[in-house]
């Protein structure tokens, strides 16, 4: 392994980055006459490899090397775009060689998002595959003499059918680079049957990289003479510059240059702790053009809502409802980061992005050269989720660099991105639903209010009468695709609503769903995902069990979360299951690695997570306050893949949306409370705890205020005690500390002040014992 | 000063408040301990300093003295670690970037306890953010490793 990507390297990572490999006729494309020669620098060798469409080149030296097109985030593309290129080819796969490609329209659509990448390059690969091969085959068969159905291929090598003669592919460069690129229409692909490299499990191409610390991110570019730059950016949504001194940024030592952009003032430095300091000790004054906060916005959605239709006469009972999403983050682990040297009117880029085509031409437009004076090469991304379809990193990158004349690695830190992302937009759902008198579904009616930028989905079942509406209601907030996009709230919306529909039938919400649709691939994915899970079957005290299933990037899903709900209102999510059909796994273990990734992504951000706005500010400003789940908090998981047919789907966003309506079906089932609002942090979960303390009489218990903005006062009295020592705990609702402390009761009360500045918003429960009995009651931080 | 990182000795002339971070990746050209949060959040520049998981991002240079830094370059010389090898056995990473800290903060539990339990586990590791969601392979990987 690590010979392999030693050679990998020496040929296409950045020691050579600045020089490329020379092509001597000119770009290729699949249907010109002769394949391209490409001679590549090595050291003091040469080497010489024929590339017979964009996507693939075999080089003297019997490397096949493969060229990535789409962006690898993490969902495994490098890897899954190899393997059915090596499948046709019938490369030995210790041989492939992945690189990515830049940023050229020669190469097609190169933005990755909407799960598309599979969908769009299945064929177009496995026909680039198979057409190499043939002019393989072909080229043995000349220098053999014999017939070309006497030769057949296998790892990398053609073979005489009934005789000892072998030519491994290098070999057979010289003689292919002669022959005519086979026209597309004239491949035969292989048979399913016949596949060797698909459907089964390849491990991440670069996990042996990754795991030495050599895989290189866009924030890991590193080249003789770099500079480091940061940003400072107006903290106010809308705001703008008023005036800055740089005069003691200038002071720091390392610091080489302050420079204005349309984006906020940056600072260039000899490396990124200079940088950092020399930002901090900008003086700048913001001018702030709005100073609305988070609950200006709900107001002015709710007040849009209005009159919804009636439903349908026939209709016996119905639900009314408002379910409520917030603004997301991405927060990627990697904060935004790109590489740009501006020199002689060109620029070169290198950067993790999701549209290296987009960022070529925002490049070439913010600095007034054109598309061919830039170069974007892309690198390994460190989580992209949707945000680096904004190239705005990219472009400051480049700004800065001309500003300067360094090369320059600009970077944003956790906050920055944090404060400055496209977020998941936020939005309110408004739904009325019934049902007959036969527990049919009768109609159901959903109006979305937002900032524009979310429009229902309908329910994936047979439901009649369905109605959509959206109003919108702007403030500026910038929004962009977030993993699954709109997906993420009207699933939840969707399949919340089904679960309670299913309530007011009185029936089971599994055999509801499996009954109100004809589609076999769905009926299939619940079906499964009941049996796998038990479903029906007694689960202990305070558990409950959600299910709910999505239909989209030409896949199904199938999800039942169970929970845990103690008396304390401490929420356990128990284990998850997942059944997919994604048509045809390629990679059957990154399928299942994307689905559990996505779980535990809409689990946290079901829980905990949320982007606040006041007076015109965002809030969140790190891990601290915008949370993602950890170890010990995530479930076992038991997902299970169902192949159905000869095209395989996108996976990177299908094992989201469905999951955070499972939990909170999952919630209700456990609990009776019914989550309308996410984070589920919101919500306390407390029911059973409440009622055996009124009964008992015992306490009064009462925080004030509540909600709290960063401390509030506490009050505890107990008519009996026994011991005058209490133990107070603060608990999240996943049970994690956020404080503990003991005090002393003065008679029988206790009063005190408790500060909690930088927690996040949500529910929180004061757990307090005097040793014997224990208490819990729910507070809310603002 | 004179650090000594994966056993070699690296003399520099920095800011002695510079956080070891960006010593590592701006000054030495170690890039492997990555940059996360800066705030000590996500542990994704996790390095061992004695053999204890420490984060780069917090601990300006000045405190380091003759302590010994490992960082995820020098844990082998061949990615031959129990764990660098399980990782790559059973498929742990998605975009990678937070799991050179996660191996060394794995790298410091087994130290201490060859033999962990699952909850030795959980606890050691649940300071450290994968925002893939790879936790259930991350612990199956340091059980594999655990094993050899």
């Amino acid at each position: 392994m690590n010979e392999k990507n030693n050679i990998s390297r020496r040929r296409f990572i950045f020691g050579s980055a600045l020089t490329f490999a020379g092509i001597v006729s000119g770009f290729t494309s699949s249907d010109k006459a002769l394949a391209e020669l490409i001679i590549t620098g090595d050291g003091d060798n040469k080497i010489m490899s024929f590339a017979p469409s964009v996507w693939v080149e075999i080089t003297k030296d019997n490397q096949v090397i493969i060229t990535i097109a789409r962006s690898e985030l993490g969902q495994g593309v490098r890897t899954s775009f190899s393997m059915i290129v090596a499948e046709e080819l019938d490369a030995d796969w210790d041989l492939v060689r992945v690189r990515n490609a830049e940023g050229d329209s020669k190469y097609g659509n190169q933005s990755t998002g909407g799960s598309t990448s599979i969908r769009t390059f299945w064929q177009p690969l496995r026909i680039a595959g198979a057409q190499a091969k043939k002019m393989l085959i072909s080229a043995a068969s000349l220098i053999w003499g014999i017939p070309e159905s006497n030769c057949y291929s296998e790892k990398s090598f053609v073979y005489e059918k009934n005789g000892n003669r072998k030519l491994s592919y290098g070999e057979l460069v010289d003689k292919a680079l002669t022959l005519p690129v086979p026209p597309a229409n004239s491949i035969t692909l292989k048979k399913f049957t016949e596949f060797k490299i698909l459907g089964k499990t390849k491990w991440n191409y670069d996990e042996p990289d990754i795991v030495q610390g050599k895989a290189k991110y866009g924030s890991d570019f590193r080249i003789e003479g770099i500079k480091y730059a940061v940003i400072l950016r107006c903290p106010y949504i809308s705001g703008s510059l008023q005036s800055f001194d740089d005069k003691d940024a200038l002071k720091v030592k390392g610091v080489l240059g302050v420079y204005q952009l349309s984006e906020g003032i940056a600072v260039v430095a000899e490396n990124s702790f200079a940088a950092l300091e020399g930002r901090n000790a900008l003086k700048v004054t913001w001018k702030k053009n709005s100073d609305f906060s988070s609950e200006d916005i709900r107001k002015e959605w709710i007040d849009r809502i209005g009159t919804l239709p009636n439903l349908p006469a026939n209709t016996s009972k119905f639900i009314e409802g408002i379910y409520e999403v917030p603004f997301l983050a991405h927060t990627t682990m990697e904060p935004m980061s790109a590489f740009a040297k501006f020199s002689d009117g060109k620029c070169e880029i290198w950067a993790g992005t999701q549209n290296p085509q987009t960022a070529r031409t925002g490049v070439a437009n913010a600095l007034g050269i054109s598309n061919a004076n830039v170069r974007v090469n892309v690198m390994l991304s460190g989580g992209g989720f949707g945000r680096r379809h904004d190239n705005d990193y990219i472009i400051m990158a480049a700004k800065i660099s001309k500003a300067s004349g360094y090369p320059v690695l600009f970077f944003y830190t956790k906050e920055d991105d944090i404060k400055n992302d496209d977020y998941r937009p936020a939005s309110i759902h408004v739904v009325k639903a019934g049902i007959t008198i036969d527990g049919k579904p009768s109609g159901w009616i959903q109006k979305v209010i937002s900032q524009g930028d979310v429009s229902p989905n309908n329910p994936i079942y047979d439901i009649p009468n369905i109605t959509n509406q959206t109003a919108s209601r702007s403030f500026g907030i910038r929004t962009g695709p977030w993993r699954s996009v709109d997906y993420t709230q009207n699933i939840f919306v969707n399949e919340s609503l089904m679960d309670e529909l299913a309530h007011l039938a009185g029936k089971d919400p599994y055999l509801f769903r499996f009954e109100l649709t004809k589609d076999t691939r769905l009926k299939n994915v619940l079906k499964l995902v009941a049996e796998k899970s038990n479903w029906g079957s007694n689960l202990p005290k305070g558990w409950g069990r959600g299910i709910a299933a999505f239909v989209g990037y030409g896949a199904y899903i199938a999800h039942v979360v169970e929970v845990s709900v103690s008396e304390e209102g401490k929420l356990k999510i128990q284990k998850a299951y997942a059944v997919v059909d994604p048509g045809f796994a390629i990679n059957p273990g990154n399928v299942k690695n994307q689905i559990m990734g996505a779980a535990i992504d809409a689990f946290s951000t079901a829980l905990n997570t949320e982007i606040t706005i006041k007076n015109g500010e965002i809030q969140q400003s790190g891990f601290n306050n915008f949370r993602w789940l950890t170890m010990e908090d995530v479930p076992d998981f038991d997902i299970d893949i169902i192949n159905t047919s000869e095209t395989p789907s996108g996976m990177g966003e299908v094992g989201f949306p469905s999951v955070t309506p499972a939990l909170c079906n999952a919630i209700f089932n456990a609990t009776g409370i019914r989550i309308r609002k996410l984070p589920i942090a919101y919500t306390s979960l407390i029911s059973n705890v409440e009622k055996k303390t009124s009964i008992d009489n015992n306490v009064e218990f009462e925080a004030i205020p509540i909600p709290f903005e960063s401390s509030f006062k506490l009050f505890i009295k107990l008519k009996r005690w026994n011991q005058s020592k209490l133990s107070i705990t603060i608990i999240d609702l996943l049970g994690k500390k956020i404080l503990e402390t003991a005090i002393e009761l003065s008679g029988s009360r206790y009063y005190g002040e408790f500060n909690l500045p930088s927690v996040a918003s949500g529910t929180y429960y004061v757990l307090f014992s005097d040793g014997i009995d224990s208490y819990s009651y729910p507070i809310m931080k603002k | 000063m004179i650090l000594n990182i994966n056993n070699q000795d690296y003399d520099i002339n920095v800011d002695p408040d510079m956080p070891l971070l960006w010593v590592l990746r701006d000054i030495l050209g170690l890039t492997g301990t990555k940059y996360g949060c800066g705030i000590g959040f996500c542990k994704s520049c996790t390095v061992l300093i004695d053999g204890n998981a420490e984060q780069s991002c917090l601990i300006p240079v000045r405190f380091i003295g003759t302590k010994k830094i490992t960082t995820i370059e020098g844990l082998s010389d061949d990615g031959s670690h129990p764990l660098q090898k399980a990782w790559v056995e059973i498929g742990v990473s998605q975009c990678g970037y937070c799991q050179p800290g996660q191996i060394m903060t794995a790298a410091a539990l087994l130290k201490k306890k060859p033999k962990p339990t699952i909850e030795d586990i959980n606890s050691e590791m649940s300071d450290n953010i994968c925002r893939c969601g790879t936790y259930n392979k991350i612990r199956d990987a340091i059980i594999l490793a655990s094993k050899e």
